[in-house]
């Protein structure tokens, strides 16, 4: 259940996890490494964590972050500094202390031996990594292809270990400074009715959401949403569903399938 | 070692640290991140006779020190209540208090006769000033009279212990809270969240699909303290349950002082799914450090000159 259900099997934990390492990847975009971290063992890509600093009342509310790797008790996450609570992420030094939640709420389907098109936009890239990472491990990186993009080359990050896993990688930027100049649904290998993961901006996904609908696509999307507590207690992070009047982006998603969504 | 326990409406609780409505679901929720047989009691989300799907998004954005919420009162309503949620609440070694609220007046009194009468509700917390629904609550709130028909129906319609959660909008709360005690009131909670409004300059836009919302949090935590003490200060007989912005078991203690008997933790739940069990902890220990015995001994303690009171609240 919880494998196809894209869940962890363990429940999740708030706990204080300490900084290792802020690695800066390009201005304003960087990967916190945290140890303490064993209780996100069972994390599954797409998943997340609500984190915290300890810097008092303002801002308040934690912040919530895909997870982008789990291993032997550390955890990395990929985040870009776009507003207070971010810049202030951005400023963490190794041996600072960060409050963690989770892992929480539903992620992708696990890597099968099928066609599959990963599309990425900007950090929306940290869980699409974590699926590749493990679609690499179970011999499974040749039925993929990741779509990544971003506005400008500096923007694309972590190209490395994307090339490590063997999926086939598609660069995409706005001013075509690599790969092919547009945007990533201008760009996407539709062939083969593949099924589609995706993580990034709204408007991104809301192109994704009207191209799979149209084509009749099997279409996965990691939603956005203001969100106050992940646990779906303070009911802030509702969007429009099909089935029912509002969907939960920390419980129901945050991957939900296209058509579970009234966008 | 501090004495936590406390007694009010004829119920006796383990501390005087409950978790506020709304921002604790149905307790099950919180049950894998925090003890909750540690605290005081769990205060549910509103429940009204039917379900409610809620207002649009975005419903929450952050401000300083705070937040603004416009849920809109969704919830399972009172039937699904009884039968999928009260089950866990009955077993959680906790006290339940369940938050309520109609749409038209006459659904209080049915919200309160369908609450009453199951196993594991030990009191009931009428929601007469939530600023989220058109038509709602704000108007009942903030008017003495009608706030005062609509708890005398409440009270026929329930032996349960009926406290009433008043809005901090209005001019004189003083006026509110002596309408509701003698229209049969156990206790009141105060405050809910107070009006207000985000503006996205960027956007040009309100930040709150509703464009009102209610602040809450750390920002909202003088605005309660100087209304708790004003309602403390009229003696109306009823014991007071101090909300806005309790972070720390020292801000708890600040709302002990004002003459709360119980104090509800709502915001910061957000941040630290444990915050009303470590709001526990830090409060004895606040107790302990300042040679306090019991909790309770802080009720209404504070030490007030009070002839340097610019205006005379209820008075």
């Amino acid at each position: 259940m919880t494998l196809a259900d894209g869940r962890s099997p363990d429940p999740p934990r708030y706990f204080p996890s300490v900084v290792l390492e802020n690695r800066t990847l390009a201005p304003g975009t960087f990967v916190l490494r945290l140890s303490g971290c064993g209780a996100l063992g069972g994390t599954r890509a797409g998943q997340f964590v609500m984190v915290r600093g300890e810097w008092g009342y303002d801002p308040l509310l934690p912040r919530a972050m895909s997870v982008m790797r789990v291993e032997n008790g550390f955890s990395e996450l990929l985040i870009k500094a776009v507003g207070k609570g971010t810049r202030l992420l951005e400023r963490s030094r190794p041996g600072d202390r960060i409050w963690v939640l989770g892992p929480l709420g539903r992620g992708f389907p696990p890597p099968e031996a099928r066609r599959q098109v990963l599309v990425a936009g900007g950090v929306g890239l940290a869980p699409l990594l974590m699926w590749a990472e493990e679609a690499a491990r179970r011999g499974l990186q040749s039925h993929a292809t990741l779509v990544y993009g971003a506005r400008t080359a500096a923007d694309l990050v972590l190209l490395q270990d994307l090339r490590s896993t063997g999926v086939e990688l598609m660069l995409a930027t706005e001013d075509g400074t690599a790969g092919r100049r547009g945007r990533v649904t201008d760009v996407l290998p539709l062939d083969g009715t593949p099924r589609i993961l995706a993580c990034g901006p709204t408007p991104m996904l809301r192109a994704l959401h009207a191209m799979a609908l149209a084509r009749s696509l099997e279409c996965h999307l990691s939603v956005e949403e203001e969100m106050g507590c992940g646990v779906r207690v303070c009911l802030g992070c509702a969007l429009p569903g099909t089935e029912r009047p509002f969907l939960y982006a920390c419980s129901d998603g945050p991957v939900l399938r296209a058509e579970e969504i009234r966008w | 070692m501090t004495d936590l326990r406390v007694s009010a409406f004829g119920t006796s609780f383990a501390t005087p640290v409950l978790a506020a409505s709304g921002t604790f679901g149905y307790a099950r929720e919180m049950a894998d991140l925090t003890d909750l047989s540690a605290i005081g009691g769990v205060v549910t989300k509103g429940i009204s006779p039917k379900a409610r799907a809620g207002n649009p998004a975005p419903r929450i954005c952050e401000t300083a020190a705070g937040m603004i919420n416009s849920i809109g009162l969704e919830n399972v309503g009172a039937r699904a209540f009884v039968t999928d949620k009260l089950p866990f609440l009955r077993e959680s070694g906790t006290r339940v208090i369940v938050n309520f609220f109609g749409e038209r007046p006459d659904e209080y009194a049915e919200c309160a006769a369908a609450l009453s009468g199951h196993d594991g509700i030990d009191a009931l917390e009428m929601n007469i000033s939530c600023p989220n629904i058109k038509a709602g609550g704000l108007e009942y709130g903030t008017d003495p009279e009608v706030a005062g028909r609509l708890v005398e129906a409440c009270r026929k319609a329930t032996r349960l212990p009926l406290l009433v959660k008043l809005s901090p909008n209005v001019t004189d709360i003083v006026a509110l809270a002596r309408a509701c005690v003698q229209a049969g009131a156990d206790g009141l909670s105060i405050i809910n969240t107070v009006s207000a409004m985000a503006v996205d300059a960027r956007k040009r836009r309100p930040r709150i699909a509703t464009v009102f919302g209610g602040l809450s949090g750390p920002a909202i935590k003088p605005i309660a303290l100087r209304m708790v003490y004003q309602v403390a200060r009229a003696r109306l007989g009823v014991p007071l349950l101090g909300i806005g912005g309790i972070v720390s078991g020292e801000d708890a203690a600040e709302f002990l002082l004002a003459g709360a008997t119980l104090v509800q933790v709502g915001t910061a739940n957000f941040a630290d799914p444990d915050a009303p069990a470590r709001v526990c902890r830090e409060l004895a220990a606040f107790c302990a450090e300042t040679g306090v015995a019991r909790a309770s001994e802080l009720t209404g303690a504070l030490d007030v000159d009070e002839a340097r009171l610019p205006y005379s609240p209820g008075g």
